[in-house]
This record gives structure tokens, sequence and C-alpha cells, in this order.
């Protein structure tokens, strides 16, 4: 199996839709009024939003590195609001530009490394929806954050 | 309460048995899914490495995450004891004026009572796990440490929400259940003033955090309210991210079988946070001591401090299933708990739980930090048998009897003449058995005992005769306790076997016992003298080919055991090692010497690995029998978990013993074999007493009596 394969596999065996696309198909498919939280620096889009209590419906988020050894998408989340936004939001929606897929856990340490190293720091690994399994060991979605997770992968980036 | 009737309480209790019976099996396969392609052996090493340090080497990785994070205004905080950190906390949250703390799980936090503390002081913890918050509400502690309400059913929870949030809830909508804990948990985070989580991994090289969670609570509880207090044992440091990353790697997959949790999250401290007044995050670490940094610098105990808290140790413990964490640990939970239990809050704390360890020795090879939990256990038995004393009569037994091999064969000779109006034969299998132990108490009588055999071991293997066969190759057999005085039939199958392939077979001059009994029951010094009572029978070891024995719990013994109990005397631990060297299972031995065999008849086959086959001599026959049998080999369920038998521990702890023993057969009868094959006279006793007693009609054989019955030596020249 090759590094992406293996990445989506992982993936899906956590309950996450992926999807592979194309830059022009992604910004084709790509509506801004769908999401409450953009933040897409590749494709210049951002949306900024304080999530509140009530939470919100999606966020989207350009990650920094994806793994396949685990499925694992990284975001440097120091920024409150982005944060927030994943924390919060029913469903997340993570961009992955596949020049960032790394093989395995230990490829992203210089990264975490060199993002809390300084004052504050807060680098996330989410492999999937918030899950809980401790009411007579039910799998069970959204038990504090994102319900859902879909994963875009950009081939050609 | 007593732990006897804790125990029988659990045991009595229907919810926890089936819960925990499934989570056992799911958890075994998802662990095993987890882990494929990957080489368990080396990621543990891994951890055990850079988890192995001394006291200097930890103050020092604490002083470079302590400068890393003041430089930056985050507080650190030394903690000596629990209660010096729970008053930090307490006043942390006085001083913002905060009345609720949201916390997500740490089992550090439990460790000092905090919330006790917290709400002594008219503050209030919320806890924002869904299983610790479950438990919080119905004032519980955690019965598992990374599955806290294991023990709860679905109505149970309906109820506790019902109750709390005065509406009714549907006993059987989990999904609706989930949803009322994430309306209400989303309220606290927002009203509390103060957000707590403990660390999975402190990493010094940059003063940053790891938090390993599923629910995301430690995220919202790090993000929203405007403080963060982490609360840290010195245990969790670490040098690099490299480091963290690979008890990241094991952590969620000896856990839950995970391959990764849904979050890993790494929090440098003072983060953005628009709720204070600076825009900057107020970070505090409480590192606790609590009695750990003395352990860094002790030879053995240490080892416990290398715990990454993932609670595998009670997932595939036979006897944690049987009764829960409730009563097999206190505030830490499995084999690791007994141990903390005993390390943090001393030895009163932990002299009864430790016992409820039967030494099957599945956690000190499923740990993944690659502790030998097991031997820990052992030797804290010792210290607590020592100090606190073990059960009279036992002790009696052992120094009078036991310890004293003529005496012992004396006694038990004179059993074996007198038994006879106790004895009967089973209707299933025609084998002798007690027919009633006179006052056996109810809990005891699950299993029919083998009747004493009429002659030992040895007297036959002389009367009969074995004892002048000679020839260039000889190998030594220790027969111990169990072949000596139920089975002699067992190793004379063997005796029979060996020479008939040409090899003489020595047996000691006097029968000794192994020390396995006493060390089980805490007894180091008779366990002393039965140690050297059974180096004082085998000599001349380098005249032959090996040691072997029948009863791989000997086997074992003499392996390690021999070799704790002989440290201060020089002559006796090289004697010992020699021996220990040598000494293998019957089974290998064939295999290594490429006995070949064909079968005879056309019965099927089932095997159970014992425990101290594959985990303290290396070795289990499932292959081989498998190779040799085909079709007619049934592979049994969980083979290589424990029967229950554990020597005395079966009439200690009866009914734990019963229970474990109930799952085996379950597994047997699934098999539909004919035959149930082990290689130890322990299991055979336990197995074998448990399916006469349930009149099931499995024959049970050692695997010496399978091969003299149902196999034929095929000729190699």
């Amino acid at each position: 199996m090759n590094q992406l394969d293996y990445f989506l596999d992982r993936s899906a065996a956590v309950g996450n839709k992926n999807h592979l696309l194309t830059k022009d198909e992604f910004v084709k498919e790509f509506t801004v009024e769908k999401y409450q939280y953009i933040y897409i620096p590749t494709f210049k889009q951002e949306k900024d939003i304080r999530a509140t209590e009530k939470g919100i419906g999606a966020a989207i988020i350009e990650v920094d590195y994806a793994i396949s050894e685990t499925g694992t998408v990284v975001i440097d989340s120091c920024n409150e609001n982005l944060r927030l936004a994943s924390c919060l939001a029913d469903e997340l929606l993570v961009v992955i530009p596949l020049s960032k897929l790394v093989e395995s856990l230990n490829d992203v340490a210089d990264f975490i490394e060199e993002r809390t190293s300084a004052s504050g720091g807060y680098v996330a690994f989410i492999t999937g929806a918030s899950r809980t399994a401790d009411i007579e060991r039910v799998l069970t979605v959204g038990v504090h954050g994102p319900k859902e997770m879909t994963a875009y992968i950009i081939t050609d980036l | 309460m007593a732990i006897d009737k804790q125990i029988q309480e659990k045991i009595n209790d229907e919810v926890l048995y089936k819960n925990l019976k499934n989570f056992a099996s799911a958890y075994k396969a998802s662990k095993e899914n987890a882990y494929k392609e990957l080489d368990f052996e080396s990621l543990r090493k891994r951890v055990y490495d850079l988890k192995d340090r001394n006291l200097d080497k930890v103050m020092h990785q604490f002083e470079t995450f302590r400068k890393n994070v003041e430089k930056h205004g985050c507080k650190v905080y030394q903690a000596k004891t629990g209660e010096d950190a729970c008053r930090y906390i307490a006043d942390v949250m006085k001083k913002h004026d905060a009345k609720y703390m949201v916390k997500s799980k740490s089992m550090t936090s439990e460790e000092i009572l905090l919330n006790h503390y917290l709400e002594k002081e008219g503050l209030q913890p919320i806890e924002t796990d869904l299983g610790e918050w479950i438990l919080q509400l119905s004032q519980e502690h955690p019965s598992h440490m990374v599955m806290p309400a294991i023990h709860k059913t679905r109505q149970q929870v309906a109820k506790i929400f019902s109750d709390y949030t005065g509406e009714p809830v549907d006993p059987d909508d989990i999904d609706a259940m989930v949803k009322i804990a994430r309306k209400f948990l989303r309220e606290w985070y927002f009203k509390a003033g103060v957000g707590m989580t403990g660390a999975n991994v402190a990493v010094a090289s940059t003063g940053t955090i790891g938090l390993v969670t599923n629910e995301g609570n430690a995220r919202l509880s790090s993000t929203v309210p405007p403080v963060h207090i982490v609360l840290v044992g010195y245990e969790k440091l670490c040098d690099n991210f490299h480091e963290a990353l690979d008890i990241v790697r094991v952590l969620p997959k000896s856990a839950t079988g995970q391959t990764i949790t849904s979050y890993t999250t790494w929090i440098k401290g003072r983060t953005p946070s628009v709720n204070n007044a600076d825009g900057v995050k107020e970070t505090h670490y409480v590192f606790i001591d609590n009695g750990r940094l003395a352990f860094f610098e002790h030879p053995k105990f240490k080892e416990a401090l290398k715990c990454i808290r993932c609670g595998s140790c009670a997932n595939i413990c036979p006897a944690y299933e049987m009764v829960g964490g409730h009563v097999y640990g206190d505030r830490y939970i499995g084999s690791i708990g007994l141990i903390l239990t005993a390390l943090y809050q001393g030895d009163e704390a932990a002299k009864d739980i430790l016992k409820m360890c039967i030494g099957c020795r599945a956690c000190s090879f499923n740990c993944p930090s690659g502790i030998d939990l097991q031997s820990l256990i052992s030797d804290l038995k010792l210290v607590v048998g020592e100090k606190y004393g073990i059960n009279p009569i036992k002790k009696k037994v052992f120094k009078q009897v036991v310890a004293k091999p003529n005496r012992m064969k004396s006694l038990l000779s004179t059993g074996a003449k007198f038994q006879f109006p106790l004895t009967r034969t089973c209707s299933t299998n025609q084998e002798k058995i007690i027919g009633k132990v006179p006052m056996l108490p109810k809990e005891m009588d699950f299993r029919k005992f083998p009747a004493l055999a009429s002659k030992t071991f040895s007297k036959r293997f002389y009367k009969d005769g074995y004892g002048e066969f000679t020839s260039d190759r000889k190998v030594f057999f220790y027969p111990g306790c169990a072949i000596e005085y139920f089975y002699p039939e067992m190793g004379l199958a063997m005796v029979k076997l060996l020479q008939k392939s040409g090899i003489q077979v020595d047996i000691p001059k006097k029968s000794a016992c192994c020390g396995i009994p006493a060390i089980a029951s805490g007894d180091a010094s008779n366990a002393k003298t039965m140690i050297y009572n059974t180096l004082n029978t085998i000599n001349n070891i380098h005249d032959y080919e090996a040691c072997l024995v029948l009863c791989p719990t000997c086997g074992g013994a003499i392996k390690h055991e021999f070799l704790d109990f002989t440290k201060e005397d020089p002559n006796r631990y090289k004697k010992a090692s020699m021996i220990g060297e040598m000494t293998i299972p019957i089974g290998k031995f064939l295999e290594e010497n490429n006995i070949r065999f064909k079968i005879k008849g056309n019965k099927k086959v089932t095997y159970h690995t014992p425990c101290h086959d594959s985990r303290s001599l290396g070795y289990s026959a499932e292959s081989f029998l498998k190779n040799l049998l085909g079709k007619k080999f049934i592979p049994l369920t969980d083979s290589n978990v424990c029967c229950g038998f554990g020597g005395t521990y079966s009439l200690d702890f009866a009914s734990i013993s019963n229970g474990i023993l109930n799952k085996k057969i379950e597994n047997i009868q699934a098999t539909e074999a004919d035959f149930l094959v082990t290689d130890c006279p322990g299991c055979v006793m336990q197995i074998n007493g448990g399916l006469m007693h349930k009149k099931i009609d499995v024959k049970v054989l050692h695997l010496t009596q399978f091969i003299d019955e149902y196999l034929e030596i095929v000729d190699n020249k």
C-alpha cells in the first residue's frame, strides 16, 4: 500500500469521509456559505468567527501535515478562534495538500518542537470525530466536539 | 468491607461480569489489529529504554522543562504530597474567584483525591470526561483507568442522568445520553474559571505537554477557561518529541486497541486567551512527588514509574476480569494498581489486594512499557507476607511439611493409604477422585480433586525398573510435587517415551518442592528452604543434555525464582544459573531433538497453553500439535489465558478461580474436541477437575500421556 492509500485506509477506519480532488475541482466545489469558519491560506480563503457555547455548524481548515501511519491531520491551533472553531464545530472539514502527507508520527517531531518552543503553542493531532465509548463501550460520536469529519486531499498541491 | 465480601459482591454482579468479559474479548481483537505489521517487542523496548532513568536524570528533565515554561511566565509548583498539590490548586481557584473548574480525565487527580479536597473547600470541580462525569454524579470512583465507568449499564447511566436533569431519559438510547452530556458539559466549559488537565507526556526540550484523548474534552478544558492548571507526575517527563511520539504510538493501541485516539494535543503554556486581560492564558504546572521520587532510586520498584497508564494490565488480567477495578486495585487499577497502591499509599493499603494476583504473568508480557509487573507484585507479596504474616495454616504446612521433604513424603504416603473411604471413580472418565472432600466450603466445591497416587512417581520409577536403563545420552528429570504425588503416570509416560528413543532419564534421589507455593503466598523464608532443598537434589548437571520438567511452573521457578533466592550465596547462585539454563519443558526437548511421531486414531484434539510454559519457559506445544494433527487439531480460543488454578490461589480465591475456569471450559466446549491436551499438571488438576464436576466428557491429558497413548514414534533411521 502506498502512503496515500495507507492514509485513506486509516482515515476511513475512524469514520472519516475522504475526497481526492485537484485544485480546480476543489475550487469549483468550494462554497463559502457552507462554512461558519474558514482558514485555507493556500486558496486565500478565510472567514473568522469566535465560536461560543452554542457552537458552530461547519469549520474548514487547511492542515499543516497529514500522517499516513495513523490517518491523522496536524493543525497548528495556537490561534484561539481556529482552536475554538475546530473544538466546537458540528462538522470539521480539513484540506490536505498531498505534498504535506508524511509517513510516520516521528516525521512531525521537528514541527511540534518548532511550534511549541516559544511562548504559547498548541499543535493538534486530529484523527476523526470527537468520540466516546464510555457507556457500555458503545462507540458514539460528537460527545463534546465535531460529530463528523471530512478530508479533502488536494492531489496537485 | 473485608476483601472476600467485596470479591463475592463483584462475582455476583452479572452486569460487571458481562461487561468485562465482552470487553476482554473485543479488546484482544482490536489490540492485535492495532499492532498488526508492527513489532510490539521493539516498540515496548523503546518505551522501556526511554523511561529507564535515575533520579538525577528525571530532575534534570524537570529543570529543563521548568526553565522552558517559566521563561514565558508560566508558574511551576513542586508538590511534595497530594495535599500540597490540592492546596495549590484550590488557591489558584480562590485567587481567581473561580467556583468552578472543568477537568479532563486525570488518574493523578484520583491518586491525590483532588475532588474531595476541593469540595470540602466549597469549590466545585466538574469532570468532563463522560465516564468520569457519570461517576462524579453517582459519587463513585473509576473501575478502569481508561474506561472509568465500564462497570455501569446504560440503564444505570439513564437513571443518573435523569436524576441530574430532572427529565426522563430513555435507558436504551445511548446516543441521546451522550447528547445530554454534550449539552450540560458544554455549559460548564464556559462557566468555569479554571480548566485542569493531566499530561500523558511532558516534553523537557520545549516545556510542552502532550494529551491523549478521544472526546476532545481536554482540548476544551485547556482552551475555554482563562486559567489552565496541569497536574503531572515527574515520571511523565521525557527528553524530546521523538520520545514522546514513541509513547503516543503505543499508548492508544494498548489502551483501547485504537491505532491512535481522536485527539493528541501538544500544549505549550501561555496560549492566546481573550478571556484574560492581557490576552494570554495563565498556565500553572503542578509537578507531584507524593512518594514517586524516592522510588527512582530503588533497584526494582523504579520499574513501576515506567507506566504510561494505558490500563492494558487490567484488560488482559483474568482476575481483574472477574472482579473489576473497584476490588482489583485502589486509586490505580489492574496490576500496576496493586503495585502503585503499595508504593504510594503504603503496604497496609495493598496487603490484601496484592494476593489477588494469580501470577499468570500475562500483564508482564503485555505491558507496552516492558514492566515485569508480575515480578514486582511477587516481590511485594513477600514484603507484606513478612510484615503482616500469611495465613497461619499455610505457614504451618509450608514450614512443617512442604519444606521438609521426608515428612511430606511420609505424610502423603500415609494419606494415599488411608484416603480410600473418600475416593471413588469418576463416571465420565474412570479416573480416581476424592468423592466428597469433608468440610469443604461451598465456594470451593467447583472441581473434583484427584486422589493421591497409591505409589509415588519415584517409587514406581525404581520399582518398574526405569532406573536401570542406561545410555550415553542422559537427561535429568525434575518431577515436582504434582507428578510425584498425584500424577506419576505423566512422568512415567515421559520416561518410557525417552527410553524408547535411547535416552536415559535420571531423577532426584529425594523429591523436593520448587518453592512456588510459598513464594506465591508471600512466605519468603520457607520458599528459600524449599529452593535450597531442591538444589541439593540436583547434582552433576553437566552430565546431562537437559533438565526436563513436566510442570512449567516448577520450570519457571528453577529458571527465574531460584536466582532471586540464591543471590547472597555465590555457589548456590552459580548452580541455580547452570540448572536454569538447561531447564526446558518436554515438548521443546522433543522438538529440538527432532523426535518425530505419527498419530494413532482419529480423535479431535485441542490445546491449553499453560501460563508458565509460554511466559516462563518461552514454549507452547500448540504448533507441535497442529503440525502433527492437521485438521484434527482444533485451536482453543484464549488458549494462553490462565485456567484459574494458581496453586493455593484456587482455594484462597475459590470464586475467582472458578469464574476463570468456567470461561476456559466454555471455550473448550466450543471446540467440540474429544481431548484437551496441556502440559502442566496444575492446569490438568484444575481443568479436569472442573470438567468432571460438570460431568463434561472431554478427556484431559498431559502432553506426555497423549504422546504415550495416541502417538507412535517414527523411526528416523
